[in-house]
């Protein structure tokens, strides 16, 4: 008297669920899950991904000996943060000064460690990995030169963005939280910077002109 | 020959002598089954360590956009299941194999929404920072409890009338509601790209 049809449904589904799960869990760093508008610098995920090195993951054919990773920093002269988040042979960096100076900048990464990294308006950053612990190099920006140091942050410090429209503005909010707890980070309001409010470094959450937004940790 | 219309109309068959009322425990397993997959899942959202990434379907510029538009054919099977399912209560006109419509589009569903769940579960997990997507996490949860619960109860032929009604209405009404918190969300949010 028992049907077996809804039976053997449950189990189509439990078993495409376990082997999607199989999928991820071989293949999932390869790509991040975006839920980031048209910004260039922009492909996001919820929690950085790439905290611990994982040379046993996926060995694409473009992997590189280069671990997966985040790091932030200060410049040497403290005016300044750097972050910078490496996937999968590509880094993205984001320099900001928590008032009005930001850039979000982009590359590869060579197998040596050594990076050079571009973002909009000219602006250049150039670093080397060491021992996989620490990228110290200079960021070139609007005519300044500024050296920095960044060593290995662990969740929950590095590198956050959210982009929204509140109030008819376009918002990009960009954050670095350095391993001591502090962040810096810069509001865009159409194209207008300003000091951006503190991020739940746990969460990502943020209120912007009294709206609830995400910020989430960035991936290249 | 007349026909008295006062003459009481023939009974069903009385039951066999091996029919007993069911027992209201065979509901149990069900509901105990349902309960268990949405805790679990629950859990499993809560403990594991959200991974953030997941496998990308070539062709769309983001695994949000994949996810949003899977959901979005998963709603329109599950509007096919309602629609199906007056059909075969015969609330409305239907053909004769709105039945096996209704099992399929079921199937094509649930089986949408499974690639879904499994990549908010690996990549996200529960999390309840803001109310969508609080509600969208419980729901989620829930929605394959309460999937496991109808398919469980399907397999029993004597069930009060009104019982598949309520269980599949509710596993649309939930399911319709994580649509609206995730992916038409989404679209409102990056716009309807792909």
């Amino acid at each position: 008297m028992k049907r077996s049809g809804p039976l053997v449904t449950l189990l189509a589904g439990l078993l495409l669920g376990l082997f999607m799960l199989s999928l991820n869990a071989t293949t999932g760093e390869k790509t991040s899950s975006s839920y980031q508008g048209e910004s260039p610098a922009a492909k996001s995920s919820p929690t950085p991904t790439a905290v611990t090195p994982s040379p046993s993951r996926s060995p694409s054919p473009s992997a590189t000996p280069i671990p997966d990773a985040d790091y932030a920093g200060r410049t040497s002269d403290d005016s300044a943060a750097v972050a910078v988040t490496l996937n999968d042979g590509k880094a993205i960096a984001y320099f900001c000064d928590g008032r009005a100076k930001e850039s979000w900048l982009k590359g590869d990464v060579e197998d040596d460690g050594t990076m050079r990294l571009t973002g909009r308006h000219g602006a250049k950053l150039n670093g080397t990995l060491k021992e996989g612990k620490r990228i110290s190099g200079t960021v070139d920006i609007d005519g300044g030169r500024y050296a920095f140091t960044a060593d290995k942050a662990k969740k929950p410090s590095g590198l956050y963005r959210a982009t929204a429209t509140v109030r008819g503005a376009k918002v990009d909010g960009g954050w670095i939280v350095l391993p001591d707890g502090r962040q810096v980070g810069v509001l865009t309001r159409d194209g207008e910077s300003s000091p951006a409010p503190r991020i739940d470094p746990e969460t990502g959450a943020v209120t912007v002109d009294g709206q609830q937004l995400t910020a989430r940790p960035v991936t290249p | 020959m007349t026909v008295d219309p006062n003459a009481a109309t023939q009974n069903f068959p009385s039951p066999g002598p091996g029919h007993r009322r069911p027992h209201p425990a065979r509901y149990l397993l069900p509901a105990l089954v349902a309960a268990a997959v949405a805790v679990a899942l629950g859990v499993y959202g809560k403990v594991h360590d959200p991974a953030g990434t997941a496998f990308n379907i070539a062709g769309f510029s983001s695994t949000g956009a994949v996810k949003s538009w899977l959901a979005t054919a998963a709603i329109l099977f599950a509007l096919v299941q309602v629609a199906s399912a007056a059909m075969v209560y015969g609330k409305l006109p239907g053909p004769r194999w709105s039945s096996t419509l209704h099992r399929w589009s079921g199937r094509a569903a649930f089986l949408l929404s499974v690639p879904v769940a499994v990549h908010c579960l690996y990549a996200f997990g529960y999390q309840s920072y803001e109310s969508r997507v609080l509600w969208h996490s419980l729901l989620g949860c829930f929605f394959f409890g309460a999937f496991s619960a109808k398919m469980l109860l399907l397999r029993w032929e004597r069930l009060p009338g009104w019982l598949l009604p309520l269980v599949g209405g509710l596993v649309f009404t939930v399911l319709a509601i994580i649509w609206l918190t995730s992916a038409l969300w989404f679209f409102r949010t990056f716009g309807v790209t792909t």
